[in-house]
């Protein structure tokens, strides 16, 4: 079993009129467990630029929707600035907060300072819809969704569901049952509607062929309540450094 | 000015190569490297199940500051923990046993920072480090 650690201590010798001395050491371990947990990040580190007449925006750091929701996620963050007025903003999103819409500001990171604290990952509902393969095709016809482009190796339409469920898509992962093709969104996202329609999957027939894909059972996205945003305060670079460890 | 350090090490051996991270930040008053937060509040609560807390009330004087709250889970039972809120957006789960330091920017008066344990009653330790707070003229 890994083993992980992490211990802080603060200390003040003059801020009351007696010693502050404080430890705490914590093992790191799954959710209600006494098992180590098994996963990290890695630490990171990123410096973010902006052009000087640009706008500063956030950029996302961890995003819920790629770990598991309600465990023992434990996120280390340390702005490595030393210029004492730049900061970075760490931000959540979700309900309430006034740093911008359904964002909640946790607090600012000064130069050289560092957090630690346990997320709950709690990410949104992925849009998802069927993709059924349909209809008369002949070899060698084009279907097209999302940038990828599959040429029919037969007429049969579980098969080509299956060229279809075995491609890689840049923004869904797939599942097939027999001509069917369930779609699901890599990512949360709360469109305020249904995103995906048949008119959005091209189709090349050749002469005489009524191939079809019709989407169905198409299910709308909500957004993720948890993602992890961060800001730099200034348009010159600000460096941080990250790890996140997960189950 | 007050000098009140606080440092973290983590160390794992999760990876195939060992994982070490340690840093030490003085706790400074926003944007300055000559004047340390010289204000805090420490306390020890018995949180019992099922309701949700105010540990700590946002106020105006923290908006925009560099404030920094220490939360420690002291229930020795690891199915214990509570959940930290701010602002009605659940931060996270503290386990029994675990820590979190974390900068507390109070954005508005709803800003707070609240607590809800799970499991039974979880007994925690916190600490504020902050600036700039005057004490409520009394209400009642």
């Amino acid at each position: 079993m890994a083993t992980t650690t992490a211990t802080i201590t603060i200390n003040s010798t003059d801020l009351l009129t007696d010693e502050l001395a404080l430890t705490s050491t914590t093992t790191l371990t799954t959710a209600g467990t006494s098992t180590g947990v098994t996963q990290t990040t890695g630490l990171a580190r990123k410096t973010m630029t902006f052009a000087s007449s640009g706008v500063i925006d956030s950029e996302v750091l961890y995003r819920s929707d790629d770990y598991t929701a309600d465990k023992a996620n434990k996120v280390y963050i340390k702005n490595t600035s030393t210029t004492p007025a730049e900061y970075f903003e760490i931000m959540i999103t979700g309900a309430g907060g006034t740093a911008g819409g359904g964002v909640t500001e946790l607090g600012r990171l000064y130069a050289g300072d560092w957090a630690f604290f346990p997320w709950n990952a709690t990410g949104g509902t992925k849009e998802t819809f069927i993709a059924t393969i349909a209809g008369t095709w002949v070899a060698g016809e084009t279907w097209e969704f999302d940038g990828v482009n599959i040429a029919a190796a037969n007429a049969t339409v579980a098969d080509i569901a299956a060229q279809i469920d075995a491609a890689q898509f840049p923004n869904w992962v797939t599942s097939r049952s027999g001509a069917a093709v369930t779609f699901v969104a890599r990512e949360s996202v709360d469109a305020g509607t249904v995103v995906t329609a048949t008119a959005d999957i091209v189709i090349v027939q050749s002469g005489g062929s009524d191939a079809t894909s019709v989407v169905s059972s198409a299910a709308m996205g909500t957004k993720s309540l948890s993602d992890i945003y961060i800001k730099p305060s200034v348009h010159t670079g600000m460096t941080y450094e990250t790890l996140l460890i997960h189950e | 000015m007050a000098t009140t350090t606080a440092a973290v090490t983590l160390t794992s051996d999760l990876l195939s190569d060992a994982l070490s991270v340690s840093t030490t930040t003085t706790c400074m008053k926003a944007g300055t490297t000559a004047d340390g937060l010289d204000q805090m509040r420490m306390g020890r609560n018995e949180v019992p199940t099922g309701t949700s807390f105010d540990l700590l009330d946002a106020t105006t004087a923290g908006i925009d500051k560099a404030n920094k709250v220490y939360i420690a889970n002291l229930s020795t039972d690891e199915t214990y923990y509570v959940i930290v809120v701010i602002d009605a957006k659940v931060i996270g789960r503290l386990y029994g046993g675990d820590w979190m330091f974390i900068p507390w920017n109070m954005d508005d008066a709803t800003h707070d920072l609240e607590v809800t344990a799970y499991v039974g009653t979880n007994t925690i330790e916190w600490v504020k480090f902050h600036e700039n707070e005057t004490l409520a003229t009394q209400g009642d």
